[in-house]
């Protein structure tokens, strides 16, 4: 329907001037049918009253047989009668025997023409004995035949008064109903079209000004919008403006829990950040310490010194480039990974190894030059290592490998401990935990990998045990990891 | 006064107060006080229903008769003769019929001039354009007729002869009637109440003159011979002298602005004194008609 496309500020207002329309519409409509009904009723009775008064007239001109009297005395009477000025409506007074002694209308009812008991005008009228009380005829077109006899004070009949009317004189004069009732639609448009407009605006004023309050949540300043809301004794409006106010507090409370968890985010994640860069430094900081236990025993052989120190070296540059990732400013050049990392990250991983009593058995297979960045993949290698030797059990064995080739480097740990699904890898990368220490690890390889457009999963063909594989491009275009 | 109440009616024309009258008359008409009443009965010969025509004609006359001049019309020419035989009018103006009916009751007052003679015709009128075809009276079989009054001459007695000579009887008319009066004859027919209809010439004549649907509505299918247009007349024994003035003074009225006036509302020329003779084609029509109370 059209007007449900509107605008409700116009639905309302419009609505109410066509229901206006409409009741006077009706209104007119049904008052003329209450008038169509009375006319015929009123029409009735001044039949009645005509018949009444002619027959009381008529009566000693009858008995003196004066047809012009009897004649100048319908034509006045008949000037009474409904329809009578139209032609519609006419009286006769009748002789004994049921002829026309006179007539309103002699072309109609012609002087001397027996009437009762002959058809007139479509009807068989009663014959004269039938007649002994006044007596009106309906006929179906809705036209009536009034007769009544005429007694003298003995009773004896002299004659009949008859009385015809029409149809149509019954019929409602819709032609002259019009005119007032088109004026009365006029004025009632005219007068009440604007009230209903007026009155209607006035109705979805307050729901508009919600609609307005509504539109700017969250926008502007629940106070103002709290002072806009409109203020009505109408319980319908009321309820509504009392569900926007609740509305507007529960968005504050809202809107201060979520600056709560942020918040709250916020210092976990500064939390997971310090966790996961003590982790990585505290990776290496073992096989260095270690290191340097080993330089201050056997440091007497420069091959011994030398080597250890150069495991030291590598140790802190890999700790150097692990904090440096985390400050902006900091553009810390790396070089590409060589096979030392690799045994680096071996030799760090001993003590744990030393502790857990895992055996480790490497391989490497390099056949292409090796373009990774160094300290991004030691950091890796030496997390999935320490988390392979933390999950293989005591005693227990980890197989760590490093293949090169022209287009990617994989670096792969397996163990023969606990096992470890592709879904429980995602869970606890996901997890993101700061509770759980191998969670770190792993996350950071995760990230890494995404970062350099590798990929960190689990070999799901491996047998028993776990065997997780991190891989990245071989090239040094590679994009920068994102230093915050 | 020419008339006095202590004098006894005398028969004949009294020379002295015909002069004592007339010198009344012609020396000042306005300053005569009217003591005398003079009543005259009107029937439907003329169009008497007009009350203010009837009233400056009374005055006309009183002026000029020194007495108070009333006129009472009644439709019914039986009944202004029971007011002239009761006294209760001194003149009438009546109908010829009647007058030769009631003639040894009555004396003659005046004779109306209509188109300068005192002579006037009956007609037979039909509805104009009327369905039913009446071209006269031989076609009036099983119609219904409407007549004046039965004493009129022109409204009745014409007819009864005309029926008579067409060798129609009462009882082959569907109905007939009176409407007690010329006018309402013409507007009987006119209405189709009847067919046809037996009226005053003169009366319809005047109707049409002054426009009047009953003769508007009406045609003229048969005109009667002339015959003495309706007089006016007084009882036997009223003073001779008395009906002699009125008598000039009607027949002085064209001699006047406010004469003329009067006798051209009534579509008349004058009046003369008229002779008993002239109404004997009347008399010799009423002879003819069984029950006319005219007997050879």
């Amino acid at each position: 329907m059209l007007l449900s496309r509107l605008p409700y500020r116009v639905q309302i207002p419009l609505g109410l001037s066509l229901a206006v329309v409409i009741a006077a519409a009706l209104v007119t409509a049904v008052a003329a049918e209450i008038f169509a009904r009375t006319a015929r009723s009123d029409t009735l009775t001044t039949v009645d009253r005509a018949a009444r008064l002619l027959g009381a007239q008529a009566l000693p001109l009858l008995a003196a047989d004066d047809i012009w009297r009897v004649f100048a005395l319908l034509r006045n009477t008949a000037a009474f009668l409904p329809g009578a000025a139209t032609g519609q409506a006419r009286a006769a007074v009748l002789d004994s025997e049921g002829r026309v002694f006179a007539s309103s209308a002699p072309q109609l009812l012609q002087t001397a023409r027996s009437l009762l008991g002959q058809t007139v005008s479509g009807q068989l009228l009663p014959p004269t004995n039938a007649v002994t009380q006044r007596l009106r005829m309906d006929r179906p077109d809705g036209a009536i035949a009034l007769i009544e006899p005429l007694r003298s004070e003995d009773g004896q009949v002299l004659g009949y008064t008859y009385i015809e009317v029409d149809a149509p004189v019954f019929a409602a004069d819709w032609t002259a109903l019009t005119r007032p009732a088109l004026i009365g639609v006029g004025l009632a448009v005219f007068l009440l079209v604007p009230v209903g407009w007026w009155i209607g605006r006035r109705m979805t004023a307050p729901v508009l000004s919600v609609a307005r309050v509504i539109e700017r949540i969250g926008r502007l300043d629940p106070a103002e919008l709290r002072r806009e809301l409109p203020r009505t004794k109408d319980p319908e409006l009321g309820r509504i403006s009392a569900a926007v106010d609740q509305l507007i507090s529960e968005l504050q409370v809202r809107e201060q829990a979520e600056r709560r968890a942020l918040s709250a985010e916020r210092m976990a994640a500064v939390g997971r950040i310090t966790a996961a860069v003590a982790h990585e430094i505290n990776n290496p900081l073992g096989g260095l310490l270690t290191a340097m236990q080993t330089l201050s025993v056997h440091g007497g052989s420069e091959e011994t010194r030398k080597r250890t120190l150069d495991l030291l070296r590598r140790g802190l540059n890999q700790i150097q480039t692990t904090v440096a990732a985390l400050l902006p400013q900091a553009r810390i050049e790396d070089r590409a990974l060589e096979i030392d990392d690799f045994a680096d990250v071996v030799t760090l991983a001993h003590p744990d190894l030393a502790h857990r009593n895992v055996q480790l058995t490497t391989q490497v297979d390099v056949e292409s030059a090796m373009r990774v960045p160094s300290a991004v993949l030691r950091q890796v290698m030496l997390n999935m290592l320490l988390n392979g030797v933390s999950a293989a059990g005591e005693p227990g064995t980890v197989h760590a490998e490093l293949r090169a080739d022209a287009d990617r480097l994989v670096f792969s740990v397996a163990h023969a401990g606990r096992d470890l699904t592709q879904d429980g890898l995602d869970t606890i990368v996901a997890a993101e935990s700061g509770d759980d220490p191998r969670g770190f690890g792993l996350w950071v390889c995760r990230e890494i990998a995404t970062q350099y457009g590798g990929g960190f999963d689990v070999d799901s063909h491996h047998g028993k045990g776990t065997r997780l594989v991190f891989w990245m491009p071989n090239r040094e275009t590679h994009e920068e990891p994102a230093a915050d | 006064m020419y008339v006095t109440k202590t004098k006894p009616p005398g028969r004949g024309v009294n020379r002295r107060n015909l002069l004592k009258g007339t010198a009344a008359l012609v020396a000042a008409p306005r300053m005569a006080v009217a003591q005398e009443r003079l009543r005259i009965g009107l029937t439907a010969v003329i169009l008497a229903d007009q009350a203010a025509f009837l009233a400056r004609w009374a005055d006309y006359l009183s002026q000029r008769l020194a007495a108070r001049v009333n006129f009472m019309s009644r439709d019914q020419y039986q009944a202004v003769h029971e007011l002239l035989s009761n006294g209760q009018i001194e003149a009438a103006w009546t109908c010829g019929y009647p007058y030769v009916r009631f003639q040894p009751q009555l004396q003659l007052l005046a004779v109306p001039l209509y188109k300068g003679q005192p002579v006037y015709q009956s007609y037979l009128i039909r509805p104009l354009g009327g369905e039913v075809a009446v071209r006269g009276w031989a076609d009036m079989a099983g119609k219904v007729f409407a007549y004046s009054d039965p004493l009129s001459n022109s409204g009745w007695l014409v007819a009864q002869g005309e029926f008579a000579s067409a060798g129609i009887a009462q009882k082959d008319l569907k109905r007939s009637f009176f409407a007690h009066g010329h006018r309402n004859v013409a507007e009987a027919v006119a209405s189709r109440l009847a067919d046809a209809g037996s009226i005053d010439g003169y009366v319809w004549e005047t109707m049409r003159l002054q426009g009047m649907p009953g003769a508007l509505q009406t045609e003229v299918i048969w005109k009667s011979r002339l015959h003495a247009f309706p007089p006016l007349v007084a009882a036997a024994g009223t003073d001779p002298a008395r009906l002699e003035v009125l008598r000039r003074v009607l027949i002085g009225m064209p001699n006047d602005e406010v004469g003329r006036m009067l006798l051209k509302s009534l579509n008349l020329d004058g009046f003369i004194a008229g002779q008993p003779s002239m109404f004997d084609s009347i008399r010799q029509l009423a002879r003819s008609v069984p029950g006319s109370g005219v007997v050879a």
